[in-house]
Parts: structure tokens; C-alpha cells; sequence
């Protein structure tokens, strides 16, 4: 299947960048878990156009050089999902949009270059109701938002959401991409 | 400020004062307890659980190893509610001395204590779980303590024998005349409100803060803080007690306690300054992680909920830096003999084993200094909950859980009015919690854990806090205080969390902060 942009991760992130795309002509297709608290946004993205493929996530993705071609998901084995740009937007630790171990902390699908503090005592603070340095970790990103893989941005994978480093405004972060895939 | 009069004050509510205040108060003296936190603060609230046999210090000190065994029988009779009979297990592996079995068992003998060599294959086949290359395996009846239980129970006993125990009240000073000690005075560290308590002996229990309560008489004993840091693992990863059949080091039990497992401890000397807020290290929790893993290979993949430390009161008597090779025997000091001080003694050492024995050792000097001749009732009389009798399978699991945390109490529990469970992971229902207020000393959310395991399980206090916070401030009759519980209960359980937070316990963590602190 072939659609103008990938979301991997249908959540607020994914899917305000969703429903701004469709709108705007782009076609899209969504990979979400879907949680409850999805519903609303989830309804509204279908609603614009876009296909979703719920209760489902993407497992590993294909790559020429530093470009990312198709990625599948863990239901659909043997089609994979093609599209000129991908936005990964799979949040950070809860939603396993990162994972960790006490060794370091990674992106589980393309393994995309995470931004962190290598000594673990750093990633929490001692009060539990001050900044936390874990939520700031995230995927590091070109000026275009695009993510790095190994040291190398990516031509056409982007991030959105909480998955990103730094203190994230969600929806505009979406926005923002959807800027330069319009 | 009011003036009362005791035959006894104890100072510090750990199990040694508790023990001790028990004893006390069954020989009819009147008593009163005094705690600067809540019940089971210090080492008693953070150590392995474990009931020794002995056997660890059978060969190093067969003094403590005979008191332990000895208690271990005692506390299987009257606190049978709060021991869990496992059983223990000292494997030897590979890299390990293999003539040391030989002493070791040797040494358990001349203890007392039954300990009987088994083959490799019949350990794994009675512990599944463990490193499958040991050379040597002995059988020793090492059993699973719950403190907070046990501390509970003593504190309960103590007080339906008409004594008081008097919790958040911090000592600001001894009332002295002529080198005699004549009482306390003391602060509520809630309200500011000072108070003066007036005893003809008092009994310094303070664990690791007893040095600084004996300077405040003119005396002083000579510790040697040594913190030992411990994980908790969200399973129970194997049903006995295992331990690493060489002379004591890092990280070498193994303890399975209700549906947990904890390993520990290391052995650090710290400041006094650091007792107050000690803190668990990166490098600690690989320690513990890595040799854990030695003696069950599993932990590898089991997650971790928590780490904690406690501080070991040890008494000096020459040491190697460290505080393994101190003595863990009782220290009972009598410092009108000792210092010149009267009318005040200290009891220190030992270990959660062997608090009965300390209460029994500091009671019978109290009676002597009182000139009262009673006798201890504490090695025959059950603690409430332990008094066994009421086996039945006609009842919920609501009652069956809390049946095994308070034994025969549950009988003073409102489950047909108050049936709602509140806290999943452990099966806390609010007639646990309103059971607790009215009996159990419980003034925040805090102390409703160490009564009841409330957020001890795998949540850690995500999914209930609220709702239990909502549910004791209305038991307690001040629901306004709620936020304030939450407030003070999550970031007491992020200490635990903090040093060990990767993987699912991250997960919990950025979950736990959405829900309550954005």
C-alpha cells in the first residue's frame, strides 16, 4: 500500500498532523495503538480522510541509504506500508516510544540516535515534583525535523510530539512538520 | 507544658523499643513510648525481611548465631502471623571456597542449629530458581519476617496493655538532676507543642541515633553507622531464603517475602549526618544486580519496583572499616554503672532477629532498677494476630489477604460497610484502612503503608494514591488534608523508585508524573 506520508504512532501528536495533512490533500495512513482518550482525535482524523490502521504498530521499516522506504506493522506481516515521508510520533517511555535499560535508553524501531544523559543518575531528579530529566530526552532532530539515524539525518523520517528532546509543545510540533510536507 | 509520670520511658519506636516496650508493659509497668517519626522509621522498616537461623554467623559469631536460632523458634510460636516458614538455603558456587561448607556446617552444629547438607540436584529441585552451576547446597531453617508487621503487632500489645506510644515526638532535651536521669522533654513535630514526660528509668532505643540521645544524658556509645542498601523485585523469584555459603559479603541473600523478593545488602560506612536521608547509588544497584544474579540467575530479567538502605546501629568493639566484622550482639548498657548517669540505660546491636531477646535483656534492668520483681512474658505470649485458631475457608478474598497481614484482627474489621478495595496490587480495602486509623497509630499515608503494604506493589502508588488518600483523610476525619497525603506519599515513594528507574519502572515513572504532577 502507498500513501503520501506514514504516521507511526496515533496519538495527539500523530494525529493533529493526520487530520492538518488530509485536510490539506496529503494522503495518509496511521499506525495507532489506540487508547481510549483517542477516540475524539481518531474520529476526526477518519472523518478528513485518512486511513487508520488501529490496534496496530509498526515493527521495523526499510531504508535506502538515509532514506526510509516502506515499514511494516506487526498485523500486516507482508504489506508493508510505502510513502514518500514518514512522521514517527510514538511518545516517549510509556507509550514505548522510547525504551530503556539501565545501560541507556533507545528508539526500538529504526533505533533513531536518542538524545540522554549517559550517566543514569542524571535522568531523575530526587524530588519527584521537580523537573524530571527523563521527560526531556527524546530523538535528536535536523533543523528540518528530521530525525538522525546513527549519527546521519534522515532524508525523509520525521518526528512530532513527545517523542521529540527539549520541553514539547505537542500540537505545534505537529504543525510544524505538517508545514513541510504540505 | 505537663508533667507525667512513668515507671518506664522508651525512646525510639523501631522494633527494639517496641519489643522492649511490649515486654514493659506486660510486666505491668507503666510505659510510654516515644518516636521522632512514625513506627519502624530507621533499620527496622529497611532491611532484608529475614528471620536468621543463625547460620550466617554461625561461623563468625557463634554468640548471635545461638541467640538467633534460639528467637527464630520463639517468634515462629508468637508471631506466627508475621513469619513466613521458607526455609534457607547456603549454596556454594563454583568460584566460591568449597572446604567452607564443612565449617560451616560444623559451626551451625555447635550453634544449634539443624543444618544439613543436600545435593545440588535435590536444591534445584527444591528452589528451581538457582544458579544451576552450584557445587554444594545446605538445608538451614532461615524463615521470612514482615518488620512492619511485626513492629505493628508489638505496638498494638504495648498499648492494650495500657501503655502509650507516642509517635512524631522528637527529644529536645533530658530533665537531670545530680546526674540522674528524671525524664524527657519532648516536641510534637507536627504542632510545635512541648510536652515534659517524668520517669524513674529511661531506656535509650534509638538504633543508630542512640549515640546522639546518650550525649544528650552526658554519656555517649561508640557506633560505627554502616548502611546497607537493598532492591525489591516485583516477583517472588524463588519460595526460600538463599544464601551464598561463604564467609558474609555483598549482596549474598536472597529473601522471598509475600509475593516479593529482596537481595542485599551491601556494607558502607556513612556519616551520622547522612542517617537521616540515606540514598541508594548507582554503583550500589549494580552490585546488588550483579551478584544477586549470581545466586538466581532470573533476577537478570525480574524487574526491580524499588531500592532502599537502612542503617545498621552497630557497636564498636574494633572493626575493619567496614562494620562486617563488628559485632551484631546485644549492647546493653547500664551508664549509672557505666557513665555515672542513673535512672538511664541503653539497649543497641542485635538485630530485627533478635529484638525480643533485646527487650527482654533492657526490661529485666529496668525491673531491677525499678526493684520490681516480674517476670518476661514476651517468649510465651502471642502477639495479637498470632493467637491462631481461626482456620476457616469461609471467607473472601478481601478477608484472606487482610487475615494474612493481621491475623485474628480481622475480626474488628467492617467489611460488609466498607468492602471496596483501594488498592489493587496489594488488596487494600477500606476496612483495612479504617481498621488501621482506629487501631494502628496512622496520621498520614506514610504510615498507612508501613501498616498495611498500601501502594507497595507493582504501581508503586500510581493508580491508587488518590482514591486511598481521599479514603484515610475522611477516616481520619480531616479530608482537607488529602493533597497534602498525596504530596508527601509520592515523593517518599520516588525515593525508592529514583535509583532504579529504567525499563518498566521508567514507564511507571513518566506515568505516575502525568497523572500527578503535570
Amino acid at each position: 500500500m502507498k500513501f503520501d506520508v506514514v504516521i507511526i504512532g496515533g496519538g495527539l501528536a500523530g494525529l493533529t498532523a493526520g487530520v492538518e495533512l488530509c485536510r490539506a490533500g496529503v494522503g495518509c495512513a496511521a499506525v495507532a495503538e489506540g487508547l481510549s482518550i483517542h477516540n475524539a482525535p481518531m474520529k476526526e482524523y477518519v472523518d478528513a480522510g485518512g486511513v487508520l490502521l488501529s490496534g496496530d504498530s509498526v515493527v521495523r521499516g526499510e531504508w535506502e541509504g538515509n532514506r526510509l522506504l516502506r515499514v511494516f506493522t506487526r498485523n500486516l506481516e507482508n504489506t508493508p506500508l510505502e510513502a514518500g515521508n514518514f512522521i514517527i510520533s510514538t511518545g516517549k517511555f510509556f507509550s514505548l516510544g522510547l525504551r530503556s535499560d539501565m545501560n541507556g535508553i533507545y528508539e526500538p524501531v529504526f533505533d533513531c540516535d536518542v538524545l540522554y544523559d549517559a550517566d543514569r543518575e542524571n535522568w531523575v531528579n530526587p524530588d519527584f515534583w521537580g523537573v524530571q530529566p527523563f521527560e526531556t530526552f527524546g530523538v535528536r532532530t535536523d533543523a528540518e525535523g528530521r530525525v538522525y539515524v546513527k549519527g546521519v539525518p534522515s532524508v525523509n523520517l520525521y518526528a512530532a510530539g513527545e517523542i521529540l528532546a527539549g520541553k514539547v509543545d505537542i500540537v505545534k510540533s505537529a504543525l510544524e512538520v505538517c508545514r513541510k510536507l504540505k | 507544658m505537663t508533667a507525667e509520670e512513668y515507671d518506664v520511658i522508651i525512646i525510639g519506636g523501631g522494633i527494639t523499643g517496641l519489643g522492649t516496650a511490649r515486654d514493659c508493659a506486660l510486666r505491668g509497668l507503666r510505659t510510654v513510648l516515644i518516636e521522632k517519626f512514625d513506627l519502624t522509621n530507621g533499620a527496622t522498616g529497611r532491611n532484608h525481611g529475614l528471620l536468621h537461623s543463625g547460620a550466617r554467623y554461625a561461623v563468625t559469631d557463634r554468640e548471635s548465631a545461638r541467640e538467633c536460632i534460639r528467637e527464630n523458634m520463639i517468634l515462629r510460636r508468637i508471631a506466627s502471623n508475621c513469619v513466613e516458614p521458607a526455609g534457607g538455603l547456603f549454596i556454594t558456587l563454583p568460584e566460591d571456597d568449597c572446604s567452607y561448607q564443612d565449617t560451616f556446617i560444623r559451626s551451625c552444629r555447635n550453634a544449634g542449629i539443624d543444618a544439613r547438607p543436600i545435593s545440588p540436584a535435590e536444591a534445584l529441585r527444591m528452589e528451581p530458581s538457582l544458579n544451576p552451576a552450584l557445587t554444594g547446597a545446605v538445608k538451614v531453617p532461615d524463615a521470612s519476617v514482615d518488620p512492619f508487621r511485626l513492629a505493628s503487632a508489638n505496638a498494638l500489645d504495648t498499648v492494650l496493655h495500657g501503655a502509650e506510644i507516642l509517635t512524631y515526638r522528637n527529644v529536645i532535651s533530658f530533665i537531670m538532676e545530680g546526674g540522674r536521669v528524671l525524664g524527657v522533654r519532648t516536641v510534637d513535630t507536627r504542632s510545635g507543642e512541648k510536652a515534659e514526660l517524668r520517669a524513674r528509668v529511661t531506656v535509650n532505643a534509638a538504633g543508630i541515633w542512640g549515640d546522639g540521645i546518650a550525649r544528650m544524658a552526658g554519656a555517649e556509645i561508640s557506633m560505627l553507622p554502616s548502611k546497607g542498601s537493598l532492591l525489591v523485585f516485583g516477583h517472588r523469584v524463588a519460595n526460600m531464603v538463599v544464601n551464598r555459603c561463604r564467609k558474609p559479603a555483598n549482596a549474598d541473600i536472597l529473601v522471598p517475602g509475600d509475593v516479593v523478593s529482596v537481595i542485599g545488602t551491601t556494607s558502607t560506612k556513612v556519616p551520622f549526618s547522612e542517617c537521616d536521608d540515606i540514598r541508594v547509588t548507582a554503583d550500589e544497584v549494580s552490585l546488588l544486580l550483579e551478584e544477586g544474579c549470581r545466586l538466581v540467575p532470573s533476577l537478570a530479567q525480574t524487574r526491580i519496583l524499588r531500592a532502599y538502605a537502612g542503617v545498621r546501629p552497630l557497636v564498636t568493639s574494633g572493626d575493619d572499616g567496614s562494620g562486617r566484622g563488628v559485632s551484631r550482639g546485644i549492647v546493653l548498657l547500664d551508664h549509672e554503672k557505666r557513665d555515672g548517669i542513673s535512672g538511664f540505660i541503653s539497649i543497641s546491636g542485635g538485630k530485627l532477629t533478635t529484638y525480643r531477646l533485646m527487650g527482654e535483656y533492657a526490661s529485666d534492668l529496668v525491673c531491677e532498677k525499678l526493684g520490681i520483681d516480674a517476670k518476661c512474658l514476651t517468649a510465651k505470649l502471642p502477639l495479637p494476630g498470632s493467637e491462631g485458631g481461626m482456620d476457616s475457608d469461609d471467607y473472601s478474598i478481601s478477608l484472606k489477604v487482610a487475615r494474612g497481614r493481621h491475623g485474628t484482627r480481622v475480626s474488628k474489621m467492617d467489611f460488609a460497610d466498607k468492602s471496596e478495595v483501594l488498592c489493587e496490587c496489594e488488596h487494600v480495602t477500606r476496612a483495612e484502612i479504617a481498621y488501621a486509623v482506629k487501631y494502628l497509630d496512622v496520621h498520614n499515608l506514610v504510615d498507612l503503608r508501613r501498616r498495611t503494604r498500601v501502594g507497595m506493589g507493582t504501581c508503586q502508588g500510581s493508580f491508587c494514591t488518590a482514591k486511598v488518600a481521599a479514603a484515610l483523610a475522611q477516616e481520619l476525619g480531616c479530608p482537607e488534608k488529602a493533597p497534602e497525603f498525596v504530596r508527601q506519599y509520592l515523593a517518599e515513594r520516588w525515593k525508592g523508585m529514583a535509583p532504579v528507574c529504567w525499563g518498566e519502572s521508567l514507564r511507571e515513572a513518566e506515568f505516575m508524573r502525568k497523572k500527578y504532577a503535570e
